[in-house]
């Protein structure tokens, strides 16, 4: 009959079983890019991002858009949405919404692209469309204008590289660009309105403006707070943008010259300190390639302008974001 | 003397029987059915507070510190239920919860997904019969063979597939079929162990899931405590994140080990009071939550 060590044994026998059963096999498996982000400290604001942008669950699949499944993003730290002032996920509503998955399409690619494939040169189709393009400076590597801090994460769906910089683009040249910050399609709140004022009034816009064979610029484009500090400096109250039509049509023109380099557009990691000339024919000065910005200064102005949002890529060239309007 | 000794036997086993079986619906999850049988024409009935709350996700490969989303997430629920001998071998257990499930998303996130801090209401009935088809005597000692069998089902109307919103979802909205079977050692001493193990079938999207548990305790007239280690194996199912993933989360792979500890204290006339603690220990696809709750219940 059913003895009382026998059942003890049984009942011992049903706890280890059970106890060591209960742990699933965890071999060889990878985290998904999407969980990569959201397990990762230094990637909060990104995480943040991509649930607001609604790529999350994008990018816990394999990526159906290509033969291998997989996915390269380049993916940028926290301290590189801090750069832009987008310290934590609120922040983000600073930005549209549209132009949030636009962005985080811009970080993504398809296929894996090894940390060993990158260099100096290169060029990567974005999943938003527009090409990135790949620079060395040094002994770094760059996609565009944003340091490549590590590389080579491995995802299940593909690879992650680490980068400084928020990758940005527009899709469209420069004067749609500005425009589309004007209209908020960016930023939730209106910028770049005081300079699509002024690049109307001295028709500068077709000249910005892309088509076949139109050279490709580097822009310095002021913030609207800029252009509020210069009629203050100049005692001419630049209230609202169309107060920019108080201003001579010609100096307004002479400024804006000194504003755009004819020299195909360039990239934070390919600028260096010294004399560059503009439109205008006056030179600027570029400050030292400081943590991957550099301060600009016009020969009228008494203090360097920043970089607030650097690298910018349009169709027709790199906008870089200053606090200060450059005068001749 | 003899005599005085079965009666208080007799005593301990009433107390064990009637209401014991209700600490395992102390906190969610557990296994709805304990080793105590309740004799025939006995029963009892509870109601209990459980608070539970997780900011680490137990995800699959990796864990993350903070709900996406939500940033942390509490769980209490408010739950009653009951048992009753139909027999001295055969009982009847069932239970319903009410639950609320709060997030602590920023007002800007909620804002710009459109989402809440908050889901509640009465989430799954369940209904469980029990039955005791053998027990061995062995002197002074004895083991409880018990089967059950039981149902489980979504009576509120709650919703889960609201994209990362059902981070706060408080069920599955799946009807669960569960059979289970259960060993008892108790000693004359009121020391007692017991195992379980069980198989879940569940409708939709919900993988089925293997069910188990081990308790040891130790209960006299004046009070009662148990520790428990439990645990369960979804069988298949995505991980959250994970590749397959489409946002909905009853279709995720919810496995996890936990252990809890309960204590029991007999107050008058019928009544008694309970706490219980309990700890997700590992697993994937939820959330490491710590858990507190309190009963109140009444055996009759």
């Amino acid at each position: 009959m059913f003895n009382y060590k026998n059942i003890a044994m049984v009942m011992l026998a049903i706890t280890l079983l059970f106890g060591t059963s209960c742990k699933k096999e965890d071999a060889d498996v990878l985290p998904t890019i999407a969980a990569i982000a959201v397990t990762n400290n230094d990637f909060s604001t990104l995480e943040d991002a991509a649930v607001r942008g609604g790529v999350a669950v994008v990018l816990s699949n394999p990526n159906a858009g290509d033969p291998s499944g997989d996915f390269t993003v380049f993916a940028p730290n926290n301290a590189a949405f801090a750069r832009l002032g987008l310290n934590k996920g609120d922040d983000l509503a600073a930005l549209n919404t549209s132009f949030l998955t636009s962005t985080l399409l811009y970080h993504v690619s398809n296929g894996n692209l090894a940390g060993s494939g990158i260099a100096a040169n290169g060029k990567s189709t974005s999943a938003l469309g527009p090409n990135r393009r790949f620079i060395t400076r040094g002994s770094d590597k760059f996609i565009n204008g944003s340091k490549i801090l590590a590389t080579d994460v491995k995802a299940a769906n593909g690879t992650v590289h680490v980068i400084d910089k928020v990758l940005l683009a527009t899709g469209v040249d420069i004067v749609q660009s500005a425009i589309a910050l004007k209209d908020s399609k960016v930023f939730a709140g209106p910028e770049l309105s005081f300079l699509v004022e002024a690049v109307i009034y001295a028709e500068l816009a077709g000249a910005l403006t892309a088509s076949p064979g139109s050279p490709s610029f580097t822009v310095f484009a002021p913030t609207d707070a800029a252009f509020k500090q210069l009629g203050i400096d100049l005692g001419v109250p630049l209230n609202v943008p169309a107060d920019i039509r108080k201003l001579p049509k010609a100096t307004v023109t002479a400024v804006l010259l000194n504003h755009v380099l004819n020299d195909t557009g360039k990239f934070t990691s390919e600028m260096n300190a010294g004399q560059v000339v503009p439109l205008g024919a006056t030179p600027l000065t570029i400050g030292a390639y400081t943590n991957g910005v550099l301060t600009v200064q016009g020969k009228g102005n008494k203090i360097a302008a920043n970089m607030v949002i650097p690298d910018v890529q349009t169709v027709n060239g790199i906008v870089h974001v200053i606090d200060r309007v450059l005068l001749p | 003397m003899f005599n005085l000794k079965i009666k208080k036997m007799r005593h301990n086993n009433f107390f064990l029987s009637t209401i014991l079986f209700c600490l395992p619906f102390l906190a969610i999850a557990q296994s709805p059915v304990s080793g105590f049988m309740t004799p025939k024409g006995k029963g009892a009935v509870a109601v209990s507070y459980t608070s539970e709350k997780y900011s680490t996700v137990l995800l699959h490969p990796a864990t993350s510190e903070v709900v996406p989303v939500f940033n942390e997430v509490q769980v209490t629920s408010a739950s009653l239920f009951g048992t009753y001998g139909i027999s001295d071998k055969f009982n009847v257990v069932v239970g319903l919860p009410y639950i609320t499930a709060k997030g602590n998303a920023t007002e800007g996130t909620l804002k710009a997904l459109g989402y809440q801090n908050e889901r509640k209401g009465v989430q799954d009935g369940s209904l469980f019969l029990k039955y005791n088809p053998y027990t061995w005597e062995m002197g002074e000692n004895k083991i409880n063979f018990i089967v059950a069998a039981g149902v489980k089902a979504p009576l509120g109307s709650y919703k889960v597939e609201e994209g990362l919103q059902s981070i706060l979802a408080i069920g599955n909205r799946a009807t669960n079929i569960t059979g289970l079977a259960i060993a008892q050692f108790r000693s004359k001493s009121g020391f007692f162990a017991s195992t379980q193990a069980g198989y879940s079938v569940r409708t939709g999207d919900v993988p089925n899931a293997v069910i188990g548990e081990i308790k040891t305790g130790y209960g006299a007239s004046r009070f009662y405590v148990d520790a428990w280690y439990a645990g369960q194996i979804s069988q298949g199912g995505v991980n959250v994140l994970g590749e397959g993933f489409k946002g909905v989360f009853p279709e995720t792979d919810v496995t996890y080990n936990r252990f809890g500890v309960n204590v029991f204290v007999p107050l008058v006339k019928g009544f008694g009071i309970s706490g219980a603690f309990t700890q997700y220990l590992n697993g994937r696809n939820v959330g490491k939550s710590t858990g507190f709750s309190g009963a109140l219940i009444y055996s009759f």
